[in-house]
């Protein structure tokens, strides 16, 4: 089983190992699988959540067996800080030097956005929560995306936002990157076409902590509701609980795809009865899932989160993909697998079209007495 | 030079031009790129602090003008790639000259703050003209270097580390000749004694801001070349991160020779490498080592080395630059 | 019409106190650096850290140990002041005869220490440090302010105040003022300058702490915020003139409001950035500081 204390052991440490253990039995050695992830900086907190979903789905899976006839899943991070150069250099060294069997990664779209280049053409690469467009647009054989496009999150969102939230107007405040362009830029024609008035819209930077400035700027534009564009856990806590201290009474609308239990938390009563959208619903009653929670909460104190899920749901399709081509590095069977079939997930049955694109079943969700929940 | 430095000099360069055939692994010869370009940065850093014994905290800026320069010309005006570090050095050199002009009136701490102040503008604004740098998104894609007829593909550690390495030795000479020159004994006299140069006819304004302007052009030199290489850039690049890094390259190694920051960059590429394997507590294990270094080692690494051939050859007086 | 120039009017209100509150939490921070700059000579990059470490601990007081918000502020201050006299002692006073780079890079290796150590002891998940003020507004007419916005105002301009009298009138501000005025003037005339540090970064310590406890409730609490305070610290610290601490008030005050307005009125974007272009022009205009009598021109 993989502990807390595999989590840290260093990839040199493993390429070493990964030799000496060649020698004796070659093959029943470990099936390594690169995680690259935000460990440290500002997203440290949300790529420590995604490693651990993918964490808790390996212990399931090894516990069960392993893949392969009665090999493990052994996970190998590596610390991407959320900036493209890194994600490149860490890429390059799970490929090069550790010579992992497939790699998971970007969890930021720019992160993504560079990392394919590496890797294409050369080994399995599931990138995660990105929900920029162009991560699959161009369709390398070997590239997988799972999260939703933010295209895909925002038609659904929008046509409940217009359907149930009657609302007449709406401002956004929105990260300054890929992501928050994109989503706002979606919105204004979504909302538009059902006659919400877009109010206005204001840009953050990755490392701000005070919104005051632009949260009066947005109250004194008295829209019904104000959409919060935040991925990061701890800017969206921060934004969620001053736009209420800024005295503001209408009704926020969380970004898609960033509900998890500690933003839940931190925020207080600031997300009390806000809506969602999110390929996680916590109180499903999917097996996979239910496995997966379980394990989560025995190896981990934080709490399964969408984030997390999306991992694990890497590595569980990976699993049985590998299982399904006879190999770890038969590339051009697993990815054809992929493609070829739908697969039952913790998130419920997925399939891949012919770019690598997730078709996933997007969940509506709400905050209901401090948890997640399911709603219609 | 007399002739042992210059055999040794000549063994160094031999010693660096078979070093990526010592090894067939991909991800070693990167990081060998990396020092490559790392050091070329800290030489142009120590050109400022070692040199003109002030310090600047706005440094990555310049390299990350050169980085965008070159990969914005290469890509929109179909520039050649060959021209991207020399342009880079060009367009950042420019800004050094305006920046340093204003600046260098200012000496001591307020120097360091104001540096600071450009740096964070400078990165302000890539942050913020998307359509121009593509902001925090960062560009991507950007075309290596290649050499058409010879089939050469740069995007390979192994050939891009000899383009870093050639570029390297030659901002190396050129420090080196700078400061046997009448030009490189003014820089020293400005930063040991400003009032006592100015006495004796050393325009020191004109000085440092020759040797502020030089150095910002080979960090944006090394922009273009990290940019060509790595073919992804943020605006992370001007971060302060970077300018950490490089001041700790330059202090670790020591600082107002050649070869310390050589040897900085080398310990902190290699360093936060190796350190992988303390895992969660990496970059604890690197800080803790670090400010022991400093600590322990003031006058950095290379101080190391002259203490024990001083202890060695007590009766003769170490040189002021190796 | 008339509503509409005066919910521009709020709106300006609005922004202004939104400056006011945010400038006085960056005066808390940099009286301490501007102390530390006066009296040592330092350049403490690892300023900021002792802020977070203040906010931390108010936290793991509170939230942990049950004790009163106000209670876990007082002990954070003394707890983080105590670090101060250690970290003193360990990275700034083997250095006292060094070049002011290496004691600089000193500072700098221990704020990485002290940031990355955090990430790895309090972990990498966000905190919240729970005070009833934060979410309990104060409504003066249109204008919503936070109490714990109040409160920071408040007590820094007490701070502020007990400070200065401390410089002033006490023993100890004496000494502090003369080994700042000439350090080997003061050894001769029989002060301890080795105590006269400790104590006087031990004291800038504590502030920091004591910011960090009130500012960070403000926003979510990550390993990562020494940065930021330190930061805008060094903006006020350059503002007010080094080592000057109605500099830092004035400063801060300055910092925050033009922050709030420049964001508001001019670009958002470039809010981070206005900081810096002040202190540019204040360096050039006058590098001794706007508030600041003494001569910047060492």
């Amino acid at each position: 089983m993989i502990t807390r204390r595999t989590f840290g052991l260093s990839a040199g440490a493993l390429a070493l190992g990964a030799t000496a253990g060649k020698a004796l039995a070659q093959d029943k050695s470990a099936v390594r699988i690169a995680a690259i992830a935000p460990l440290s900086g500002a997203g440290a907190f949300d790529g420590q959540l995604a490693v651990e979903g993918m964490q808790a789905m390996a212990a399931v899976i090894n516990g069960k067996g392993g893949v392969l006839g009665g090999r493990k899943i052994e996970l190998v991070t590596y610390d991407d800080k959320g900036v493209p150069e890194e994600g490149v250099s860490a890429a390059k060294r799970a490929l090069e030097q550790d010579k992992v069997d497939l790699i998971v990664g970007g969890w930021f779209s720019a992160v993504a956005l560079a990392q394919k280049e590496v890797t294409r053409d050369k080994i399995i690469n599931v990138m995660t929560s990105s929900q920029h467009p162009k991560v699959t647009e161009e369709g390398h054989k070997y590239l997988f995306r799972l999260n939703a496009t933010s295209t895909m999150m925002s038609d659904r969102y929008a046509k409940f936002i217009c359907e149930k939230m009657k609302l007449k107007s709406v401002a956004f405040i929105t990260i300054n990157d890929d992501y928050g362009r994109l989503e706002v830029e979606n919105y204004r024609k979504l909302l538009g076409a059902c006659n919400i008035e877009v109010k206005g819209n204001e840009f953050y930077n990755r490392n701000d902590t005070d919104f005051t400035t632009a949260l009066t700027k947005l109250r004194s534009l008295n829209s019904d509701a104000i959409y919060v564009s935040a991925i990061n856990t701890s800017q969206g806590a921060t934004i969620y609980r001053q736009i209420r201290q800024s005295g503001y009474k209408g009704t926020i609308i969380a970004s898609a795809g960033n509900m998890n239990p500690k933003l839940v938390e931190l925020s207080g009563p600031a997300l009390e009865g806000v809506y969602c959208v999110s390929l996680f619903a916590p109180d499903t009653d999917n097996a996979s899932a239910k496995a997966w929670m379980a394990q989560y909460g025995k190896m981990f104190k934080n709490e399964p989160s969408f984030i997390g899920s999306l991992g694990a749901q890497a590595v569980e399709v990976l699993a049985g993909a590998m299982d399904k081509a006879g190999g770890a590095r038969e590339y051009d069977k697993i990815a054809a697998a992929m493609k070829g079939q739908p697969w039952k997930t913790l998130l419920g049955e997925i399939t891949f079209d012919g770019k690598g694109q997730a078709l996933q079943n997007i969940y509506l969700i709400q905050v209901k007495n401090k948890k997640i929940v399911s709603a219609s | 030079m007399t002739a042992a430095p210059r055999m040794r000099a000549l063994g160094a360069v031999a010693a660096l031009a078979v070093l990526p055939w010592l090894t067939g692994n991909a991800f070693l010869q990167h990081m060998m790129v990396l020092w490559a370009i790392y050091a070329l940065l800290a030489l142009s850093l120590n050109i400022i602090v070692g040199y003109l014994g002030e310090l600047s905290f706005g440094h990555a800026a310049f390299f990350g003008i050169g980085a965008y320069t070159s990969a914005l010309l290469s890509m929109q005006w179909g520039v050649p790639v060959w021209l991207g570090p020399f342009l880079g050095a060009i367009v950042a050199g420019a800004f050094g000259l305006v920046i340093g002009f204003v600046a260098l009136r200012i000496v001591g701490p307020q120097f360091a703050i104001l540096t600071l102040g450009f740096g964070a503008i400078l990165h302000t604004i890539t942050n913020y003209w998307v359509d121009l740098t593509r902001g925090p998104m960062g560009i991507s894609n950007i075309p290596p270097f290649s050499l058409g007829p010879i089939a050469l593909d740069f995007a390979q550690a192994r050939n891009m580390y000899y383009v870093a390495l050639v570029f390297l030795l030659g901002v190396a000479y050129v420090c080196h000749a700078l400061m046997t020159s009448r030009r490189g004994r003014a820089f020293i006299a400005v930063r040991e004694n400003p009032a006592l140069a100015a006495s004796i006819g050393i325009d020191v304004f004109a000085t440092k801001l020759h040797g502020f302007v030089v150095a910002t052009a080979i960090a944006g030199a090394g922009g273009a070349l990290y940019g060509h290489y790595l073919r992804v850039i943020t605006p992370e690049l001007m971060s302060l991160q970077y300018v950490a890094a490089l001041i700790i390259m330059v202090i670790v190694g020591g600082k107002g020779t050649i070869v310390g920051p050589l040897i900085g960059a080398l310990v902190y590429v290699s360093l936060l490498e190796m350190l992988r394997a303390a895992g969660p507590l990496r970059l604890v294990v690197f800080a803790a080592l670090l400010t022991a270094c400093v600590i322990f080692l003031p006058g950095g690494l290379v101080s190391l080395w002259r203490r024990l051939r001083e202890r060695r050859l007590a009766p003769e007086p170490a040189g002021a630059s190796a | 019409m008339d509503s509409d120039v005066f919910a521009q009017l709020v709106v300006f209100t609005q922004q202004v106190a939104n400056g006011l509150a945010n400038g006085m939490g960056y005066v808390l921070i940099a009286v301490g650096l501007t102390l530390v700059f006066g009296v040592l000579r330092i350049v403490n990059f690892a300023h900021g850290e002792f802020y977070m470490l203040g906010a931390y601990f108010t936290y793991y007081v509170t939230a942990l140990a049950g004790i009163d918000y106000l209670g876990a502020l007082v002990l954070a201050t003394l707890a983080v002041a105590a670090i101060g006299i250690v970290a003193n002692q360990f990275f700034f006073r083997p250095l006292r005869k060094e070049h002011e780079f290496t004691i600089l890079l000193s500072s700098l290796g221990l704020a990485l220490l002290m940031a990355n150590g955090a990430e790895y002891v309090f972990g990498a998940d966000p905190k919240y440090v729970p005070t009833r003020y934060a979410d309990e507004t104060l409504e003066i007419g249109p204008v919503v302010v936070t109490q714990q916005r109040v409160l920071v105002i408040a007590v820094a301009f007490a701070m502020i105040a007990a400070t200065y009298w401390f410089i002033r009138h006490t023993r100890m501000g004496k000494m502090m003022q003369a080994t700042a005025q000439n350090p080997e003037g003061a050894q001769l005339t029989g002060i301890n300058t080795g105590f006269v540090h400790a104590y006087t970064f031990a004291f800038a310590c504590g502030l920091a702490a004591l910011s960090g406890a009130l500012v960070g409730p403000t926003a979510m609490l990550t390993h990562t915020v020494g940065d930021w305070a330190v930061l805008k610290g060094f903006i006020v610290v350059v503002m007010g003139g080094l080592g000057s601490v109605t500099g830092a008030l004035f400063g801060g005050i300055l910092l925050g409001v033009a922050e709030s307005l420049g964001g508001g009125y001019v670009s958002l974007g470039f809010k981070d950035a206005i900081g810096y272009a002040i202190i540019i022009l204040v360096l050039l205009w006058r590098p001794q500081g706007l508030f600041s009598a003494g001569s910047g021109r060492r």
